[in-house]
């Protein structure tokens, strides 16, 4: 029989949990009506990153400790949860729609036969149903899926579309498994992840970020903009275009294939707001944006607008802000 | 010199991300929708062209789709690929990732002695990313995804660095494998005359379900968990923009005003 349980796959890197795990808990307590939040912690021996979790205010959290799961692979994790799937058969299994997230549990789809949705926007119950919405073509196109006849229901879930909210009250059942098997995999070996060089904290969870376009990407304005970053502390994103640009890769890139940001302010300087863009900054809370080109689509983005030169507008600031 | 075989799975995608719902049907309207190959699968047949120049071997497009499919296959054999089969058949249509997934596993395993399946990191209509992954364990071979460095093969084995959201991790793989490819990884080529001209000797092979030894219950619709309900062009949440006036001094100053006043800065 099915279980009135939602799980939630626990994403670690370098030693802590990624922050759409936090999301997922709150989203799926919203929804979850009278079935249980479960999340699936698997981590090597030494560590207690079950305490990160507990906050978060799940039902229980499902912990496996093993040192095989130092730089697991993929189809360890998968072959592990397909293990735990058959012991206690949830209702459905959500995931961020992250690299991992995403490799996962494809992976673990094609073990259990059942549905996955991708890169989900929203979900909800009607039952034991689950209402996967995803976006298609860009954005464009939204689409409702259901898996109506197999189990468990499996999604994939943007980051930073969901609001994590802290329950430290909340009782949390620990329950360690052991009786998982193991298999030996001498086909694949990963090697330590290691932060990508140069880069500190992802414009993803950035609370103030300066976002570039075409039309401020000249070398003298990148510096002004570079400047201006430093002294109001903000991260600096980039269109899709900019990361040939060779200061700039795709993890500074904003939206549908770069990084969904959710910061308190976004300035948007000589940024023409393609759909491929304004995907990535729904959650941005006050937007500002500077074009030449008064009918840029940003605009309709925006909070506030100036319509002019992007340099000009960087230099303005500079001279007042310290 | 070993030589290599390799299965690119490649799709074709509309052109536009402009699509329009057929306000009856609810489908997107796709007749007049031009399609082309999926960006990101040309990075997969780059990569595997490279490994061809370097390794010896052969490199075979696999698609599934609809028989004008055939125009994306031959731009790849344009770009240099061997060899193309489209899986075509009304009995495919409706497929979700999973009945996809099958399906390409199964003409891979006709198609035999294959070292390495490369695939873009996702196709830009649907944007699952899942389709290699599936593949990868159905033919139960190791995974690579979302590759942004590659090495030659070396001992039967692969090595390639896979770049996540802030991280970036080598993988190491023996082959036979599944390798799923990032942009950053290289520029794909262009097709060059001489090639376009050797692909029109070429045939594009189309097979259908009887030349494989699929499941029929596990094909097209039939063998899809997922169903779309409902399909809709999300409302335009537009918001009015407020003008910070034409002089960017003056500009800035109310803005730094809005800043204060909701405790921004």
């Amino acid at each position: 029989m099915i279980q009135k349980e939602i799980w939630i796959y626990a994403e670690i890197h370098a030693g802590t949990i990624h922050p759409v795990t936090y999301q997922l808990i709150t989203k799926a307590k919203q929804i979850a009506g009278d079935k249980k939040v479960v999340v699936l912690l698997f981590t090597p021996k030494g560590y207690t990153l079950e305490t990160l979790l507990q906050v978060y205010g799940p039902d229980e959290i499902i912990i496996v400790k093993n040192d095989h799961l130092k730089d697991a692979p993929d189809s360890l994790i998968a072959d592990l949860i397909a293990q735990l799937n058959h012991q206690r058969k949830p209702n459905s299994i959500l995931f961020g729609a992250t690299v991992i997230g995403r490799s996962i549990s494809a992976r673990l789809q094609a073990k259990l036969l059942t549905g996955l949705t991708a890169d989900c926007l929203d979900l909800s119950f009607e039952e034991d149903l689950l209402i996967q919405t995803k976006p298609s073509y860009g954005d464009n196109i939204m689409c409702e899926i259901v898996c109506p006849n197999h189990f468990p229901q499996m999604a994939t879930v943007r980051p930073n579309i969901f609001v994590a909210e802290k329950e430290e009250s909340k009782t949390v059942l620990l329950t360690e498994i052991k009786n998982l098997v193991f298999k030996a995999n001498k086909k694949i070996v990963v090697h330590a992840e290691k932060p990508l060089l140069s880069k500190g904290d992802s414009i993803a969870n950035a609370s103030r970020v300066l976002a570039i376009g075409r039309g401020a990407s000249d070398k003298k304005t990148l510096v002004l903009i570079d400047e201006l970053a430093h002294k109001l502390g903000a991260k600096i994103g980039v269109t899709r275009p900019l990361t040939d640009l060779p200061q700039f890769s795709v993890e500074d890139q904003i939206g549908q294939s770069g990084n969904s940001i959710a910061p308190k302010l976004l300035i948007n300087l000589g940024l023409h707001g393609a759909v491929q863009f304004t995907a990535g900054i729904e959650k941005a809370e006050l937007v500002i944006s500077v074009n030449k080109n008064e009918k840029a689509p940003i605009f309709d983005y925006s909070d506030y607008q100036f319509v002019g030169d992007a340099q000009a507008f960087v230099e303005a600031m500079l001279k007042v802000i310290q | 010199m070993m030589s290599l075989h390799i299965v690119v799975c490649i799709k074709q995608v509309p052109v536009s991300n402009n699509l329009k719902i057929d306000p009856v049907t609810k489908n997107v309207i796709r007749s007049d929708a031009q399609g082309m190959m999926n960006p990101f699968d040309k990075n997969a047949i780059e990569a595997a062209l490279d490994l061809k120049e370097r390794h010896d071997g052969e490199v075979t497009l696999l698609s599934m789709g609809p028989k004008n499919f055939e125009i994306t296959l031959r731009e790849g054999l344009a770009m240099g690929a061997d060899r193309a089969i489209l899986l075509s058949s009304r009995a495919f249509g409706g497929a979700d990732t999973l009945a996809t997934g099958y399906v390409l596993s199964e003409a891979i395993k006709k198609i035999g002695n294959v070292d390495l399946i490369f695939f873009g990191r996702q196709s830009i209509d649907a944007d699952t990313g899942q389709v290699g992954p599936i593949v990868a364990e159905f033919l139960d071979m190791p995974q690579a995804t979302y590759i942004h460095e590659i090495n030659p093969v070396q001992n039967g084995k692969i090595l390639a660095t896979r770049l996540m959201e802030n991280m970036e991790q080598v993988i190491e793989v023996e082959l036979p494998a599944v390798i799923t490819v990032r942009s950053e990884l290289n520029e794909p080529r262009y097709p060059t005359l001489r090639n376009i001209q050797k692909s029109y000797q070429k045939e594009v092979e189309v097979w259908d379900e009887n030349q494989l030894a699929a499941d029929p219950n596990r094909i097209g619709i039939k063998g899809s968990p997922t169903i779309v309900r409902k399909v809709w062009t999300p409302e335009n949440q537009k918001k009015v923009a407020e003008s910070l006036g034409n002089h960017p001094d003056a500009a800035v100053q109310k803005l730094l005003e809005i800043l204060r006043d909701k405790n921004i800065l």
